[in-house]
């Protein structure tokens, strides 16, 4: 039976949660009831175990995932794709395009005690721009700029060499997030252990193989502009563990021994739909797309048709549903979905094996050798294709396996080769390739100049060269240049959008899908999400319940 | 110690060290022949485009600008005053890195030798008594399991008892009972291997003269074969433990993957794949000094199990 005081009780309860519902905003996973502070969270993690800690020595995913946790960026993304204040409030550029002035967020210090300001960001800069930290992510990103000076304490000022209409996109990746230059001058082993951010949990200790333990940072007060909340962080401590075997990682997070995994390979995520346990974010990386490239530069996809041959004459849309179970989307895009000024053109990709089969026999490749294969002036049409084992997933791998018997049909040989990470590298380098697939995290479209200007051709000085399509236009480095440079937002994705017109029109390309970024997390698990920036997860916001 | 033994030991390490030599040399060849440049790994690879300033820098501080006879000599000369260099991934001392990894290994490869020999023993000694039908289904077993890759073992344990019966952790805790899949995982094949020759040796020696005379006497069953038969048919067996180590240790490369446990084989697996050549040679030389020794041990085993076969010096020719 119910009193006035019960029924007043509930109302006040009721109203209780409205407000902290209203306080503590929108999360993608589980706003549902009130968050509860404390706990443990143990995240597996199905990538590498990053070789240190620091992002900016070196520069992979792998560091991207866990530095989330406890550095952070000068600006974010929100879910449209718009640069959003994190560690700067605000910033202007100069009429020229040639300087940046960023405002930063006062009372802001690191989790060593050092304050955060002008001086700490141009001490960063300085340290990825250092040969001696060998940075590669980050310091590509910052090719253009010449220096970073404070103006005064809150107030940085950015040179450029020419004007970078991605400054803003390099700066919100975690590649370039901003430590404590204290904890910088410390060796560079000792800071890879126990690198000092601003972020909402610090690094306590690194178990090599087996874990890296965060706990809370009770001073923090730094959140980016699209966070739930604005206190510290609810959980108590993260337990980041390595769990290379993607049937383990997931057999640990339906017994309930992790509460989040990444890497969630299709099978699970198949598996784990028909779980009441188990929830899954879908957060597919920045950059380009999963694709095919064609080797332009030799023979035989110098010859455009046939190039064109074997683009429209593969269908690769039943292989991608098949053996992906509906968990990856196709893709007629160079670059991945979330970027905002990607162009898509199905029209490109019709299978029309009839006009595949025509194209080749106007290229030469007439005659068919004993097993099949077209041949022209006795040499085979083979094309080679090798395969990293290490950034390819088995269900990918089976998709390329497809890839090579539709070939077959068509008359190409395709070669496949599965190789370890170094050997797929001087593969690339000898050009001994005809075909590859190689990812590229970046966020924005000036990953477009990275992979597609011909002065990417020139390989480093160990061989490898980003341009694997070898795509050598001028027209289409002028258009990326002027992209680079144009700081209107809309003249700046109509320059891009025309840019990837010309490659895919090219044929040098065969898009496949996003850069496959899957979660799965347990129902006990709230207010996790991936940051729109590259899609890596943060646990800001997340809380638990047991 | 006799003069017999000292030779035995000394013949024991000279070996020991011919050995250790020859990994050395086949590692810094072999990892070399692979094409693909370890600056390139050392710098994080295509997501990650290294400056031409960078790669200079990584050859020079690693010493990969030298010709290669001189990088070899360099390494050997290093080799022999017992430094071990520094890991190009992890950025720490190799043996820093061997004093982490290495005990969680031989703690698992020393306890699933010790599992598979009682594994192999039980169904030896059930078998051994019951007859025929026993017989061929202890041999089944035997083929069986010493036939089923690991990985899949592996998987269906921690199916069955990870995420059906919840008793023990999929993935290693830190805990004994996170020891208990890897080791069984491990175990098994190597239990139905010892346990085809120990059987075979067992059922010659349950025909002999003096395992007859001793049931002849009134000696029960258990007795016979704890006193009498399992020395014999123990030895084949122990001759091999040596191998048997050795297989698991390459096997702690899937089992230290699948349960997520720290270990040399994890550690191998991902300096190849960064070609850490410091790191591999490293792990190289800790598996073939482990290697050596067990077998070392083995043999003496075999010695003291059977006085009557040899002396220590005959064991070691």
């Amino acid at each position: 039976m119910r009193t006035p005081l019960l029924a007043a009780a509930g109302l006040a309860a009721a109203a209780a949660l409205v407000l902290s519902g209203c306080t503590s905003g929108s999360s993608s996973a589980g706003g549902d009831s009130k968050p509860v502070r404390g706990g443990t969270l143990t995240y597996a993690t199905g990538d590498a175990e990053p070789t240190c800690l620091d992002p900016h020595v070196g520069g992979n995913y792998p560091q991207a995932l866990v530095a989330s946790q406890y550095l952070e960026e000068l600006v974010s993304k929100n879910r449209a794709g718009e640069i959003i204040p994190w560690l700067a409030t605000s910033w202007k550029q100069s009429a020229d395009g040639l300087t940046w002035t960023f405002s930063l967020k006062k009372n802001v210090s690191f989790t060593d005690g050092t304050a955060f300001d002008a001086d700490a960001v141009v001490a960063n800069i300085e340290h990825v721009k250092d040969p001696a930290t060998l940075s590669s992510t980050g310091y590509l990103a910052l090719g253009k700029v010449e220096k970073a000076e404070a103006l005064d304490a809150h107030t940085v000022k950015i040179d450029l060499s020419s004007a970078d209409s991605s400054l803003l996109d390099s700066l919100s990746m975690p590649w370039l997030a901003i430590e404590s230059p204290t904890a910088l001058k410390r060796s560079q082993a000792v800071n890879c252990e126990s690198p000092v951010g601003t972020g909402p949990f610090e690094v306590t200790k690194w178990v090599k193989q087996q874990s890296v333990t965060m706990v809370r940072n009770a001073k923090y007060s730094s959140p980016p502009a699209d966070a739930a909340h604005t206190s510290d962080a609810y959980l108590s401590k993260i337990v980041w563990r390595f769990i290379p075997d993607s049937a383990s990682r997931y057999a640990a997070l339906q017994s309930g021994q992790v509460d989040v995994i990444d890497n969630a390979q299709p099978d699970t995520l198949v598996a784990a739909a028909k779980s009441s346990q188990i929830k899954a974010i879908d957060a597919p990386r920045p950059g380009a797309s999963d694709r095919l490239e064609l080797n332009s530069s030799q023979a035989p996809f110098d010859d455009e048709r046939v190039r064109q041959a074997f683009i429209i004459g593969i269908d690769v849309n039943a292989g991608i549903r098949s053996l992906f179970f509906g968990t990856a989307k196709r893709s007629y895009s160079l670059l991945s979905s979330v970027e905002k000024d990607g162009y898509s053109d199905k029209a490109l990709f019709g299978v029309d094996t009839k006009k595949a089969t025509a194209l080749l026999d106007e290229a030469g490749w007439t005659k068919r050798d004993s097993s099949g294969y077209r041949t022209k002036d006795g040499k085979r049409l083979t094309v080679r294709f090798p395969v990293s084992t290490n950034q390819s997933i088995p269900a990918e791998r089976s998709l390329f396996e497809q890839i090579q018997a539709e070939g077959k049909t068509l008359g190409f040989d395709v070669e496949i080769s599965e190789l370890d990470l170094s050997s797929w590298y001087g593969a690339l380098a000898k050009h001994d390739y005809e075909i590859v697939s190689a990812p590229y995290t970046k966020v924005g479209p000036g990953v477009l100049d990275i992979l597609y200007n011909s002065s990417s051709i020139t390989p480093a000085p160990s061989g490898y060269f980003a341009n694997n399509a070898q795509v050598n236009d001028p027209k289409l480095d002028a258009l990326l240049k002027q992209a680079g440079e144009e700081s209107d937002q809309a003249k700046r994705k109509a320059l891009y959008v025309e840019a990837q017109k010309t490659v895919l029109s090219g044929y040098y390309v065969l898009p496949l899908y996003d850069q496959q970024n899957h979660y799965l997390y347990r129902t006990s698990v709230h207010g996790l999400r991936a940051l729109p920036t590259v899609s890596t997860p943060t646990l800001y916001d997340t809380w638990l319940t047991k | 110690m006799t003069r017999r033994a000292l030779a035995w030991l000394a013949r024991r390490i000279i070996g020991a060290v011919v050995v250790l030599w020859a990994v050395a040399t086949l590692i810094f060849f072999a990892i070399r022949l692979v094409p693909g440049d370890p600056a390139e790994a050392i710098l994080g690879g295509p997501g990650s485009q290294a400056s031409a300033a960078s790669l200079a820098l990584v050859r020079r501080q690693y010493g990969l600008d030298q010709p290669l006879v001189v990088q070899y000599l360099d390494q050997l000369g290093r080799l022999a005053r017992g430094e071990l260099g520094t890991s190009y991934s992890l950025k720490q001392s190799v043996a820093s890195v061997l004093g982490a990894q290495l005990p969680p290994t031989l703690l698992l490869a020393a306890v699933s030798l010790i599992v598979a020999w009682l594994l192999a023993i039980a169904v030896a000694w059930w078998s051994s008594g019951g007859g025929r039908i026993a017989n061929g289904l202890a041999s089944t077993l035997e083929v069986v399991a010493s036939a089923v890759p690991q990985f899949l073992l592996a998987s269906v344990l921690i199916v069955v008892f990870a995420v059906q019966l919840e008793w023990l952790p999929p993935v290693s805790s830190g805990t004994p009972s996170g020891l208990v899949l890897p080791v069984i995982t491990l175990a098994v094949p190597v239990a139905g291997f010892l346990g085809q020759v120990t059987r075979d040796s067992l059922l010659d020696a349950s025909a002999a003269p003096f395992a007859l005379s001793a049931r002849a006497r009134g000696e029960g069953p258990t007795g016979v074969f704890a006193r009498h038969l399992l020395r014999h048919a123990a030895l084949p067996g122990l001759a091999l433990s040596g191998w048997a180590f050795g297989s698991l240790l390459s096997g702690a490369v899937v089992v230290e993957s699948v349960f997520a446990r720290p270990g040399l084989g994890r550690t191998l697996l991902d300096a190849v794949t960064l070609r850490d050549i410091p790191l591999v040679t490293g792990v190289a030389l800790a598996s073939a000094l482990a290697y050596v020794t067990v077998v070392a041990l083995g043999d003496l085993a075999e010695t003291l199990v059977d006085p009557r076969a040899s002396t220590p010096s005959e064991a070691a020719s």
